[in-house]
């Protein structure tokens, strides 16, 4: 199964879901790099109050109005107070109430309480900034991607639909809704993307989180990108000696290099793991698999993270799941 | 940071411990590992947990999804020669059946109960609203811990989008009930709903709310506010007695975290916001911290690789047994040693640097306690008894 980086970055919403310290984020600010120097307008959301992507790009701060962060990548933080009172201000005539009802404390607690009204905010500004249009007529943000702050946050925004359906008859609501429900659902306009790493627990969420949207669910599946992927350590002609070395370490008594043969043997234990839970993944799950090196351990800068940008489109273009071939590593499907 | 004796000198101390953090740090792991610390040193000890991995969920023998409080069998420990003087404890966090059972123990009377439970707005909510869970996790501890069968309870907080919420949650709902704003929505002495809402500021939230999220679903919330109203003195008292409970001198804050970018920077903001709540942390927790580079202290902190000299080495090991291919071969075996020892020293260095950046963000003198990054999965209670030294381990933040 192949997804051209091309193909993925003609849809419109490009969503990104995983759990927290997945690496998400570098990887979305990567991506969002490449497609600028691919010729794109790329927007980055970030959604709630995580402004993750200030740190990212070395910037003092980025709010609700899209700004420039550098290498031709516009970042926005769609908090939802803001999204909310953008609503209010679309949907009450009169301008003095709408401003009234925003800047009222009380009222603000009871909508965040409120059920739906936080992802119905959302989405709002999701679709508003999906049909932007420049001034002749082009698409102002190409694409968008969208960094969900955490798995369930993902489930929510899909699930509005038909959380809504039943509790609402036809009208402006019903066909607000059925509009985002179509905008999530096009497999043209809308893909969602997951992020994992190569451990047990975080592997196991992904499957699970892969069957329900299986299951329950209409969106476009895009890429599912591994963050953090140990390298071998040893060629299996070194692996075979690592024996004969330790046995005469201890035997001559050289603390480091025992020391040095079980931190390799560890190594490789991390490695196998790690392909075990690739492979389990690449079993269970039915979408194009790409293999990040560890980011994590990385120093980043931006020319980095354009780097990895670069080299994970590069590696979605040649179809191919990761840059080095590892010695005994499963063949791709 | 200050020395002290690590974790167990607070485990004897206090009632409370909450365990704070970003995800997929091993939060849940820690908070286990430290109740089985608190039960070996003889405190009847309960952990209050939520989703653990399924093998940490079999250690803890909470096999089944269920909320229900059991004992940890601890055999397999004595069997070991450990000895665990108190008691261990374990629940597990279910959602839905939490909601629907704090539903159950705050409403007035049947009616009100049933009204809200089929309110198809609550079921939508019960479901899938991850605000409720850090509320639930609050009222869960309430009743344990004026239960008075334990010494000690800690409590690893659910993975809400801002983990602020489990200080902010209580009061938020209570204050919420209490502000007016659902007198809007809800009948008063001698009028009715309808009535109300046709008048006044009860018309124009109406009216605003409808404009969100639609007529019909304006009108079932209302039902359910409506019955969650006479609720709220229920609410109001249990956040209260809540907000105590978690600011008392005997209640510590226990943040978990790794030493990765990716989590430092979640960790970081969590501190602050602590801070700014008026609440002290009093542990810090760096998980899976660092790779052990010398066996025999496998509570150093190794940050630099040493030099290799391989010719040196290899004459001095097998003099001059070895094949020119296999002495081709064990040398780039030594180059490759070296690498990964070389690799592991600086993300050591990486996690220290990171350790101390974080540390700096905490009172004085809270406790710091590291645990370096052990093989496999934890799966049974010897894999959180080997955690033991790492959190009764003394160290130095400043000077490591």
């Amino acid at each position: 199964m192949n997804l051209s980086a091309t193909s993925l970055l003609d849809r419109r919403l490009l969503m990104f879901t995983g759990k927290g310290g997945v690496g998400k984020t570098t990887l979305v600010a990567a991506l969002a790099c490449e497609a600028a120097r691919r010729g794109r307008r790329p927007l980055i959301v970030e959604l709630g109050h995580r402004a993750s992507m200030e740190a990212v790009f070395e910037v003092d701060h980025i709010g609700y109005e899209p700004r420039e962060v550098g290498r031709g990548v516009h970042a926005m933080n769609l908090d939802f107070d803001s999204a909310l009172a953008e609503y209010f201000e679309e949907h009450i005539p009169v301008k003095r109430v709408a401003r009234t009802v925003i800047r009222n404390k009380t009222l603000q607690k009871f909508f965040h309480a409120a059920p739906s009204v936080s992802e119905v905010a959302t989405l709002n500004k999701l679709s508003a900034l999906e049909s932007e249009r420049t001034a002749t007529g082009g698409l102002r943000w190409d694409p968008i991607f969208v960094d969900l702050d955490a798995t369930g946050h993902a489930i929510m925004l899909l699930n509005l639909p038909s959380v809504m359906d039943g509790l609402i008859g036809d009208g402006p609501m019903r066909r607000l809704v059925d509009g985002f429900s179509s905008l999530l659902t096009d497999p043209h306009r809308t893909i969602l993307n997951l992020v994992t790493l190569p451990l047990e627990l975080p592997a196991q969420e992904t499957v699970e989180l892969y069957q329900r949207l299986r299951e329950h669910h209409d969106v476009e599946l895009g890429v599912l990108f591994v963050n953090q992927v140990p390298s071998r350590p040893l060629g299996p002609a070194q692996a075979g000696m690592l024996d004969r070395l330790e046995h005469r370490a201890r035997e001559f008594g050289i603390d480091t290099l025992v020391d040095d043969v079980a931190i390799a043997r560890r190594a490789m234990r991390y490695h196998v793991n790690a392909r075990s839970q690739i492979n389990r993944m690449q079993r269970d799950i039915d979408m194009p698999m790409v293999e990040l090196h560890n980011i994590a351990s990385r120093v980043l800068n931006l020319d980095t993270i354009a780097e990895i940008g670069e080299s994970t489109f590069a590696l979605l273009d040649s179809g191919q799941q990761r840059e080095e071939t590892h010695v005994g590593a499963a063949p791709r499907r | 940071m200050s020395e002290t004796t690590g974790i167990d000198e607070l485990l004897m101390r206090q009632r409370l411990l909450v365990a704070i953090g970003p995800g997929g740090v091993g939060k849940t792991t820690v908070s286990a590992a430290i109740a089985l610390r608190a039960a070996e040193l003889g405190r009847r000890t309960l952990v209050l947990t939520i989703d653990p991995a399924k093998r940490l969920a079999d250690a803890l023998g909470l096999t089944e999804l269920e909320d229900r409080i059991r004992a940890v069998p601890t055999d397999e420990l004595r069997k070991r020669g450990v000895e665990v003087k108190g008691e261990l404890y374990a629940a597990m966090f279910d959602n839905a059946a939490s909601m629907d059972s704090l539903m159950k123990r705050v409403a007035p009377d049947a009616e009100t109960r049933d009204k809200v439970l089929r309110n198809r707005v609550y079921r939508a909510m019960a479901g899938t609203l991850a605000r409720s869970h850090a509320y639930l996790a609050m009222e869960r501890l309430h009743q344990v811990m004026n239960s008075g069968r334990y010494d000690l309870v800690i409590l690893d907080t659910p993975p809400a989008r801002n983990a602020l919420d489990i200080l902010d949650a209580p009061s938020r709902l209570a204050t919420f009930l209490e502000e007016g704003v659902v007198k809007w929505f809800v009948p008063n002495k001698g009028r009715g709903l309808r009535a109300r809402l046709m008048q006044g500021s009860g018309a124009a939230a109406t009216k605003l709310f409808e404009v969100v999220v639609g007529k019909e679903l304006a009108s079932e919330t209302i039902a359910f506010f409506e019955a969650f109203y006479s609720m709220r003195e229920g609410f109001h008292t249990r956040a209260s007695a809540i907000q105590g409970m978690l600011r008392a001198r005997d209640t510590s804050f226990v943040l978990v975290s790794s030493a990765d970018a990716t989590h430092l920077a979640d960790a970081e903001a969590l501190a602050a916001g602590i801070k700014a709540r008026g609440v002290r942390i009093d542990v810090a927790v760096f998980n899976r911290a660092y790779e052990r580079l010398t066996h025999a202290d496998p509570l150093a902190i190794v940050s630099s690789a040493g030099v290799l000299d391989s010719p040196t080495t290899i004459r001095l090991l097998f003099s001059d047994e070895l094949h020119r291919s296999e002495r081709d071969t064990m040398t780039a075996l030594l180059t490759s040693l070296h690498m990964v020892r070389t690799q592991a020293a600086a993300s050591n260095q990486r996690a220290l640097d990171s350790i101390r950046k974080l540390s700096q963000l905490l009172p004085s003198d809270a406790l710091g306690l590291i645990i370096a990054r052990l093989d496999g999965d934890i799966r049974d209670l010897p894999g959180l008894h080997a955690l033991g030294p790492y959190l009764a381990a003394t160290r130095s933040l400043h000077t490591t």
